[in-house]
């Protein structure tokens, strides 16, 4: 009999809390339980022969914290942990018997919450589960996971390391959310996408509390579900840990559980034998039901899932260089902020997903796809579409993103699904399939939808369902075939009615060519959705596709009493009386305005003012009679403490603006820098806002900045120095713990290349520090660096 | 409830959570964290300051955990039973002392998120938002205290990095609370918590009968 003969097919018994008995049996407060799998063998076998006797079919090893972080002898750990286990089945003799090895969290947060790297995570886990499966685990179960992407991780390692069924529980809490903040929508899109066999939730809460939890996953998940509770929280009477659920709540609970759907049921914290016995007794009798595939086609982020197939979604289109030179001049520059800031406004104009195209002939794509998607995923939480025609910068992608992404894209070609197919199998995704086969694109709406049937076909092959492939039947401008428009429109039907596939357009190609494109890209948009279009490629600038997206779904009854229509009308409305003002800001130019506006640090005001300046006068003259004096007498205020250090960093990023409005005007020659400065925070240290506003000072003030980031090796800052041959390098560390790696690294500097200063700074350090550790110097505040900086390049 | 057998058991752990709602940081500390020493403010400033008390509002989640447990003090050496540390500030600051609240506290990963994601868009956002949960996250452990004290008579909370105590003790407190488990707070390589608005303390509450001081 093997466990996954019966997954799907009866209910499956799980085991209760393995930390408690062990306390009780006399576990100290720090020990780290999986010692006593070698220490205290037997007490360990007989609380797992208990649970096997109390009707569990499955045990979980004792190696929730058995990782090589906390253990030396892992193996032996582990070996021991799976020999109890199995002694335990054996010794009770029935023959539905399993043992699990237990994977839990690794005690450390990944990037960029924490310092933690995926791929060391990756590592960790795989190194554990490795020696499981070699010592004859009969399943995976990943436990108590409070965070999307250290379970992503685990269950890549699990995926890599053996073939055994791989079982997957989360920790929410009473706002349905992980730590990190996945609800269990996004959990199980994720999840169901990586094709694991289980998946559910445990810990944190009682089965009370679980139960809405549970509700969603048995609404949302095509897996069987486990939920396996507390016995709700702890309390303390006469200094003794007791749980305020019992027994027999506890299996009541479970009776309600057991029909709702759930598959696998077991206990976590504060659950022992006589819980698990109630709770199989109760039960044993209810009639199972198996899950259902729920044919819902859902993308995500590490919080939410977007559903594809109900509302039309909108992907924004904007993060592509495809005709724009200011993107293709960022992605050579490695300006992830210009990405950033693309995705973030399109955010902000109500884009669902958000299409990540960096393709450029002469830069790393493979490199530069994986930093943009950890950048965007580091500080927005929509679902990325993973766009390239290279199938490793995807995979490459797709294996560090942290939910489940929309891949754009496989065709109809051999080559690329014998490509691509298999990528999406391990890593998960929804597939867009593009209707175009060594043939070329057909021009009759049935051809393109035999190409959509033969990729269908061959997604089976690899088990990627029907659910997870849209189409995008080919939007080609009218202007060149006047019946273009009509085919792609009749694919767009067809290949619903006939194969019952989502589709997608990428919508802003229709009217290439074409006189005032915003209005056509929004008509044909609004028919599209007419004939079923479940996702527009689009661009959120235009006015005329937002508004007539919103006027769609106001028209056919997906907008409750017209909210997201009126909302958007009256921002709109707000949106074109600003832009008057502008305007007529625009006729009284003076000088003035611009100093007052960086002064102040209005953002807004120091853009058009510059931007009107520019009408009237030389660049050069704007920045270095208006901007220039203007942050200046900031600087000086802020020296004489009249003014702090927030005003100071508006005041810096209304210059910036300023100079944004002004360098649009420049050719690229009178934008020099002033001089190339490296700042990074050092070693072991993440806190990096004092770096940040240390550079955004030194930008202002016209150095050109290279941001090593935060955590950098002492190496890094020296290889880079050397290859730009910096002449100034800041460094910040705000940990007394991490000012050892700051010694290290001025020290190596000062070795290598005696002729380039360092300049530090932080919360810790001080001039006696500096100069002990032979930094050229101390900065007390960010102004201070600036001022050396003048001094240095002068 | 407990207090019987404080002396000789730690007690359970509990657990707090609070809306984000429900905690209003200390508008006067914030600007403190800044570092403005006087009320050299502006309008912007004000504006600014409204607008990322909103968003950092909608991000953070307040969650706590706390054990109580009995204090022996030998000479410098103070022993919570689960770890011994040998330091003077904290023996004088447990002295009177028999029992301790040994707390973990946080205002939620996604305050770290806010402030990455602000520090990206607008660094005075990021160091706003960053001083607004420093100074949220001490309100929310005055909370956690008065509720883990009651009315008993008690000491100001002490944390690792206090008066040279290792931040290496931070390892202990949060394994015996199971703080990682419970509330989501790790350690990073250098012992910096994350996430990073988030505080380990000991509050000693001094013994009720004050001539039973030294027995030890």
């Amino acid at each position: 009999m093997n466990i996954k003969a019966m997954l799907g097919k009866q209910r499956i018994y799980f085991d209760g809390g393995m930390g408690t008995l062990l306390q009780a049996a006399g576990l100290k407060a720090g020990e780290l339980p999986e010692t006593w799998n070698l220490t205290h063998p037997d007490i360990v076998r007989n609380i797992h022969l208990d649970y096997f006797n109390a009707g569990s079919n499955v045990v979980s090893a004792n190696t929730f914290g058995a990782s090589s972080l906390k253990f030396d002898n892992l193996d032996e750990i582990i070996f021991a942990g799976i020999k109890n286990a199995k002694d335990a089945a054996e010794q009770c003799g029935r023959e539905d018997c399993f043992v699990a090895l237990d994977v839990g969290p690794l005690g450390k947060m990944l990037e960029p919450l924490g310092d933690m790297k995926f791929e060391r995570a990756v590592e960790l886990f795989s190194e554990s589960i490795s020696i499981g499966a070699k010592y004859g685990a009969d399943l995976i179960i990943i436990e108590t996971m409070n965070d999307a992407y250290e379970t992503k991780a685990a269950v890549i390692a699990a995926k890599e390391s053996c073939d055994l069924p791989i079982f997957v529980s989360n920790v929410f809490d009473e706002n349905k959310k992980l730590m990190t903040g996945a609800d269990p929508k996004a959990m199980i899109a994720m999840l169901e996408s990586l094709r694991v066999d289980a998946i559910g939730m445990n810990c944190s809460l009682g089965p009370k509390q679980m139960l809405s939890v549970a509700e969603d996953y048995i609404k949302y998940s095509s897996l069987p579900v486990i939920v396996n509770p507390n016995a709700g929280m702890p309390r303390s009477v006469n200094g003794k840990t007791v749980f305020d659920v019992d027994p027999q709540e506890f299996s009541d609970y479970g009776v309600k559980m057991a029909k709702m759907g759930v598959s696998v049921l077991g206990g976590c914290c504060g659950t022992t034998p006589e819980y698990i016995k109630l709770l199989t007794q109760k039960t044993k009798d209810i009639p199972y039901f198996p899950p259902e595939n729920k044919n819902i086609t859902m993308v995500s982020s590490y919080t939410h899932a977007v559903e594809i197939g109900r509302v039309p979604v909108l992907i924004g289109e904007r993060i592509n260089p495809t005709g724009k030179s200011k993107f293709k001049q960022a992605l050579r520059d490695k300006n992830m902020a210009y990405i950033i800031n693309e995705g973030v406004s399109q955010q902000e104009k109500g884009v669902h997903i958000l299409d990540v195209n960096v393709g450029l002939p002469e830069i790393d794509e493979d490199e530069m796809l994986t930093s943009a998607v950890k950048e965007l995923q580091s500080v927005l939480d929509l679902p990325l579409q993973l766009d390239s025609v290279k199938a490793s910068s995807l995979e490459k992608a797709m294996r560090i993103y942290n939910g489940k992404p929309l891949i754009n894209s496989v065709n109809g070609k051999k080559e690329s699904m014998d490509t691509i197919l298999p990528l999406v199998r391990k890593y998960g995704g929804t597939l867009i399939a593009l209707t175009i086969d060594e043939g070329g694109i057909p021009n009759t709406a049935e051809g393109r939808c035999d190409i959509a049937e033969k990729i269908m076909l061959e997604c089976e092959k690899y088990g990627i369902d029907k659910k997870d492939i849209i189409v995008d039947p080919l939007a080609m401008t009218v202007s060149s075939d006047d019946k273009s428009g009509k085919i792609t429109l009749d694919s767009v039907r067809l290949i619903k009615e006939r194969l019952g596939l989502k589709t997608s357009l990428g919508v802003s190609n229709i009217s290439f060519g074409l006189p005032d494109r915003g209005n056509i890209n929004a008509l044909f948009t609004s028919l599209a959705f007419q004939c079923g279009l479940d996702c527009a490629i689009m661009n959120p600038y235009s006015d005329e596709m937002m508004r007539s997206y919103y006027t769609y779904l106001a028209l056919v009854g997906e907008d409750k009493g017209c909210m997201n229509y009126i909302d958007y009308a009256q921002s709109h409305k707000i949106e074109a009386v600003t832009t008057v003002s502008i305007d007529k800001e625009k006729e009284s130019v003076d000088d003035s305005k611009l100093k007052r506006a960086i002064i102040k640090g209005i953002k807004s005001d120091a853009y058009s003012a510059a931007k009107a300046a520019t009408k009237t006068r030389d660049a050069l003259f704007i920045i270095n009679e208006d901007i220039v004096p203007a942050l200046d007498t900031v600087g000086k205020r802020f020296e004489e403490k009249k003014m702090y250090l927030p005003q100071l960093l508006m005041s810096a990023e209304a210059a910036s603006k300023a100079f944004e409005a002004v360098k649009e005007t420049m050719g690229d020659k009178e934008n020099k820098a002033k001089g190339k400065i490296i700042l990074a925070t050092v070693k072991g240290d993440i806190h990096d806002i004092g770096k940040n506003i240390v550079k955004t000072l030194l930008e202002n003030y016209g150095y050109e900045v290279i941001d090593l980031g935060k955590d950098v090796d002492p190496e890094t800052v020296l290889e880079k120095a050397q290859q730009e041959n910096i002449k100034l390098v800041g460094l910040s560390a705000l940990m007394t713990t991490t000012t050892e790696a700051m010694a290290e690294t001025v020290k190596l500097i000062n070795k290598n290349m005696p002729g380039t200063k360092t300049v530090v700074g932080g919360a810790v350090l001080t001039e006696e520090f500096a100069e002990m550790i032979g930094a050229s110097f101390y900065a007390k505040d960010a102004m201070e660096t600036v001022r050396y900086a003048e001094e240095i390049f002068s | 409830m407990a207090e019987k057998n404080i002396n000789s058991v730690s007690d359970a752990l509990t657990f707090l959570s609070k809306e984000s709602k429900n905690i209003e940081p200390c508008k006067k500390e914030a600007f403190r964290y800044m570092g403005y020493k006087s009320e050299v403010k502006s309008e912007e400033i004000e504006l600014l300051y409204e607008k990322c008390l909103e968003m950092y509002k909608s991000s953070a989640g307040y969650k706590a955990v706390y054990r109580r447990v009995p204090v022996k003090l030998y000479g410098n050496t103070v022993d919570f039973g689960f770890c011994t540390i040998e330091n003077e500030s904290l023996a004088r600051n447990l002295s009177q002392c028999d029992s301790a609240v040994v707390f973990a506290a946080t205002a939620g990963a996604g305050v770290d998120r806010l402030i990455m994601r602000c520090e990206k868009l607008s660094v005075v956002e990021g160091m706003i938002c960053d001083c607004i949960g420093s100074s949220a996250i001490e309100v929310w452990c005055d909370e956690v205290n008065k509720i883990a004290v009651g009315e008993e008579d008690s000491k100001p909370r002490f944390s690792p990095g206090y008066g040279g105590v290792s931040l290496e003790y931070q390892r202990d407190i949060l394994s015996f609370l199971d703080a990682e488990r419970k509330i989501g707070i790790t350690l990073n390589d250098s012992l910096m918590m994350s996430p990073k608005k988030s505080v380990t303390a000991f509050i000693g509450v001094k013994a009720h009968f004050k001539e039973k001081d030294n027995e030890y």
